[in-house]
């Protein structure tokens, strides 16, 4: 039970993960009926901007001795700040130039700029990992045999706050109604005053702050950074988006926490090495049956090709 | 009328008329100039060997040698070719003329001889140059089948690094299984002289491994196209990845080596020529349009008689099959696979070739794998940059041309074997 | 033993009921229209009898063979051929290739002749090529066989999709809306044109119109088709001025 109980809240935790990403392909897919697929690497670049930030703020802060957790609140909003500008960059570059394009080619551009972002990473910093800096100490809880740190709560707690932000930003702001009005036709809405123009680089812009997040709460678990990270975790989240039906945020939220149990408890069961496989086996089996996803509209798409 | 001009609408009344036959000569003296003179050259213009690729990966290894080497291009190469294909230029005319009244199987078997001896003499030269032909050829294959999927049928299929890995490592199987002494298997089954000639059944092997893996990814695409069936197939890559990490029959993680050398040279030319020949011959053919029809409106084609779920099997299967095919000569020319090469790097690999090559064409395919491979090779000195150029060359492509060089174009055998008459401007 | 025969056929999308039990009998030659505002369900009466919604209740026999539980294809094949309200043309074929693919049924040779090109392959081939052509120049899109079809005039388009379905061989002929979007002069040229493939193939048409002075000139026999239901059926004279057509066409009789 205990044993159980420990493999929930890791399974949690890595599920939050999934979670944040996958919101952001899931959210550019509304718009635009498009994945970017540089996602998983704008996660990568943001945890290493995170990295960044985070010991640029211990050099400068050195002499006042702030509290970790203040240092850590202030290196996640500058960190999804300046990665939004990424997000941006990539819609500007990337994606706009082809919106009437074959679906096929934008992905390819999307794909080529995460090569781009890998590569580049691996030139300026070089091969070596680098370690997160820990901004605050791990404490370590124990409730009747269940172990949890500090840490695991504020990942899972970081990250539903931001779902929740995310969601009220959706329902009640005016940008967020523009944006669920563009999902429903993004060639017909920017007819009535809202231009396609702010709303594409705008979701870009959510969506990689997310992602940022997300890249500075996998530094905090699991402190080692590399250039590849983006790929295991970006296409995994991927999977989840599709899996909680494209363009359902909330479904793509789901989605991701559920992949993050289907992987921690298999790994439980199974030997790690078939983490992969059985995860992706069950991915398959639930689209072979519900083929547009949890939440996703049964409508058929064809590759404007 | 300047003479700059002049000169380019004579060089035009010359060289537009000059059928392929007579660029093959011409190649082939170029070859045999080098084979000959190539080393003599070299020492006399100090170059420290053969430039291996007409120069390109020397460009930017030691510049200092690059007028050297553009003046060795221009003697052993551009010099013969020219002078061969503009001097001959009437009597190749001729001879094409009359080996189009013969059946296009003669001439296909003269043309693709003379290419096959030009490619012979050149790779002959150097080991590097060997490999990068086969390398290359291969890639042809893979862009080829993952064209008839991408390209002639509209699905952004993802699965093809996990076909080409089952026909590999089909393949490997059956020739380490049954010929070769290795770690793995132990004692072969078979006496090992047979091997050779059975590697085309291990490549069939190979190939029909990868089909029938393709079904997996065919079924779904009944029900479902676009977004989820590039998850589909993607999941199928990685699930065939994760299987073969965990098989440790064939190795595991560690993967497979030792195959007996037998991707040489002729057998993967003849595996692609075939593989061209076949591909075109199909997507030619009405039953291959039907491809086309099922991307461009699937109610449409079943509207009008098509058989939209044998056309998607076929193409799925036909595409994997050349996969396979693809997998069993890379497997057996690099001589060790395992489960990790065929991931998501090989993957974004085969969709760059394919993309920048051209969608739904056949030339586009070959020129895309041929000019990705090149510019790899010319590239690899900046090591880590050749990682940024060519994706940085790969978004420019979509941007302006967003299905590729060479798209949508038909590949017309006869027409390209025939005599060239230039069209005379009024 | 009539061509075409649909027995009460009922469909239900969700809970809502689209057709609600639908007969329909057409002999071989004749052509019938049917009628109906938007949403009435005519489009849905198509897909149900082309086999690209099952029917739930009824049934749908051609020459006497049930078609329920056929592949779209199986009963395209059967001789049951069929244009779309927005015509969907293959966007990235020339005219000529769009006829050829349609001949998919009447291809003899099989999968390894096509991959290696046998004698049977090219011959073929052959036919289906100068079939398609003469087809192209019986509805006189002929000197736009290399063209894709986006780059024609939507007349032109609209003849091109008729060949189309023509090169399946149809006994029977699904029009549906075939003058939409169309000018007064171009709905004339139209006219000709279904009465061309009328009396040249001899088939039946059964057609989705709009516009009643299209189905006035062509149909002997007119279904009046709302909220799934037929209303009215007889000539066109007796549709003109049954009252129900005229209440479903201009709302409330008061006007009058």
């Amino acid at each position: 039970m205990e044993f159980f109980l420990q493999n929930v809240i890791n399974a949690l935790q890595w599920g939050s993960f999934y979670a944040l990403i996958a919101l952001g392909y899931s959210m550019v897919y509304s718009i635009l009926m498009l994945f970017n697929f540089t996602h998983g690497d704008i996660f990568m670049t943001g945890a290493y901007i995170g990295f960044g930030v985070a010991t640029a703020l211990l050099i400068l802060t050195a002499s006042l001795a702030l509290p970790g957790w203040l240092l850590l609140i202030v290196t996640i909003i500058i960190s999804m700040i300046l990665t939004s500008f990424l997000g941006i960059i990539v819609e500007r570059v990337g994606y706009r130039p082809l919106r009437d394009a074959p679906r096929a080619s934008a992905a390819i551009t999307g794909l080529m700029i995460g090569i781009i972002l890998e590569t580049g990473n691996l030139a300026v910093l070089g091969a070596q990992r680098l370690s997160f800096p820990a901004l605050i100490e791990t404490v370590t809880y124990d409730l009747g045999g269940v172990y949890f740190t500090n840490k695991k709560i504020l990942i899972v707690g970081v990250s539903l706050l931001m779902m929740l932000m995310l969601h009220a930003f959706i329902r009640k702001s005016r940008w967020g109604m523009a944006m669920r009005a563009m999902s429903y036709d993004y060639q017909v809405v920017p007819l009535m005053g809202v231009s396609l123009n702010i709303i594409a680089p705008m979701t870009f812009a959510i969506g990689s702050a997310l992602a940022a997040a997300a890249g500075i709460l996998y530094g905090m678990a699991y402190p080692v950074l590399d250039p590849y990270m983006g790929i295991l975790l970006g296409w995994k989240s991927f999977v989840a988006a599709i899996l909680g039906g494209r363009g359902s945020i909330l479904g793509a939220a789901l989605a991701g926490f559920m992949l993050g149990f289907i992987e921690i408890f298999t790994a439980m069961i199974f030997p790690s090495t078939f983490r992969d496989l059985i995860a992706y086996s069950i991915i398959l089996l639930i689209l072979t049956f519900r083929p547009y996803g949890f939440f996703g509209q049964p409508y058929s798409t064809q590759l404007r090709l | 009328m300047s003479g700059r001009s002049f000169m380019i609408t004579h060089a035009k009344s010359i060289y537009g008329s000059v059928p392929l036959i007579g660029w093959l000569v011409g190649m082939l003296l170029a070859v045999l100039t080098e084979s000959f003179f190539g080393n003599t050259l070299a020492y006399a213009l100090y170059l420290p060997k053969v430039p291996a690729l007409f120069g390109l990966t020397i460009v930017l290894k030691q510049p200092s040698l690059f007028p050297a080497t553009v003046f060795y291009v221009l003697l052993i190469y551009c010099l013969p070719i020219f002078a061969v294909a503009g001097l001959t230029a009437t009597w190749a005319n001729r001879f094409a003329a009359a080996m189009e009244k013969l059946p296009l199987w003669f001439s296909a078997i003269i043309h693709i001889g003379v290419l096959y001896l030009v490619l012979h003499l050149w790779t002959d030269l150097s080991d590097y140059r060997l490999q990068i032909s086969k390398l290359t050829m291969i890639a042809v294959m893979l862009t080829l089948s993952i064209n008839v999927i991408n390209g002639y049928m509209g699905e952004f299929s993802c699965s093809h690094p996990g076909f080409m890995a089952l026909g590999a490592y089909a393949s490997s199987t059956f020739s380490l299984a049954l010929f070769h002494q290795d770690r793995l298997f132990g004692t072969p089954l078979l006496p090992e002289f047979l091997g050779p000639y059975m590697f085309p059944m291990g490549l069939l092997l190979g190939g029909a491994a990868a089909s029938l893996g393709a079904m997996v990814v065919a079924i779904p695409s009944f029900r479902t196209r676009g977004d989820y069936l590039a998850i589909i197939s993607l999941a199928f890559m990685f699930i065939v990845k994760s299987v073969l990490e965990n098989l440790e029959v064939v190795g595991g993680a560690r993967g497979m080596g030792g195959q007996p050398h037998w991707a040489t040279l002729p057998a993967v030319f003849i595996g692609m020529t075939v593989c061209i020949g076949v591909i075109n011959n199909f997507v030619n053919s009405t039953m291959g349009k039907a491809l086309n029809a099922v991307r461009d409106n699937e109610a449409a084609a079943e509207a009008m008689t098509v058989n939209t779920r044998r056309t998607k099997m076929t193409a799925f299967m036909f595409g994997a099959f050349w996969a396979g095919v693809a997998g069993g000569f890379y497997a057996h020319e690099l001589r060790y696979i395992n489960p990790s090469s065929f991931g998501i790097q090989m993957l974004a690999e085969i969709l760059a070739m394919v993309y920048f090559g051209g969608l739904n064409s056949v030339v586009g395919s070959v020129v895309g794998a041929l000019s990705i491979q090149m510019l790899s090779e010319a590239l690899r000195p900046l090591e880590l940059f050749k990682w940024i150029i060519i994706p940085l060359l790969l978004i420019l492509v979509m941007i302006f041309r967003p299905t590729g060089l060479i798209a949508f174009r038909e590949f017309n055998i006869r027409k390209t074997f025939g005599p060239k008459v230039l069209k005379k401007r009024i | 033993m009539a061509l075409l025969q649909v027995d009460r056929m009922t469909h239900y999308f969700g809970g809502l009921q689209a057709v609600g039990s639908y007969s329909l009998r057409i002999n071989p030659g004749e052509i019938h229209g049917l009628i109906g505002p938007n949403g009435a369900g005519k489009t849905t009466v198509f897909n149900l009898i082309t086999g690209i919604h099952t029917p739930t209740e009824g049934g749908v026999f051609l020459e006497g063979r049930r078609l329920i539980g056929l592949r779209p294809h199986q009963i395209a094949a059967l001789g049951l051929g069929r244009t779309f309200q927005n015509m969907l043309l293959w966007r990235h074929m020339t005219v000529l290739e769009h006829v050829k693919v349609a001949h998919y049924a009447q291809i003899n040779y099989g999968l390894l002749s096509a991959l290696l090109g046998s004698h049977r392959r090219y011959a073929d081939e052959a036919f289906i090529e100068k079939n398609s052509l003469h087809l192209l120049d019986i509805f006189d899109v002929a000197h736009y066989a290399d063209q894709l079809v986006a780059n024609l005039p939507y007349g032109a388009q609209r003849r091109v999709e008729m060949a189309r379905a023509m090169a399946i061989r149809p006994k029977i002929l699904l029009l549906d809306e075939p003058t939409a979007g169309m000018t007064t002069e171009e709905m004339i040229q139209m006219i000709g044109i279904v009465r061309k493939i009328h009396e040249q193939f001899k088939v039946a048409i059964l057609l989705i119109e709009h516009r009643l002075k299209f189905v006035m000139e062509l149909c002997r026999f007119v279904q009046a088709l709302v909220f799934g239901k037929v209303i009215a059926e007889g000539t066109p004279e007796e549709i003109r001025s049954n009252p129900k057509v005229i209440e479903a066409y201009l709302g409330s009789e008061d006007v009058s």
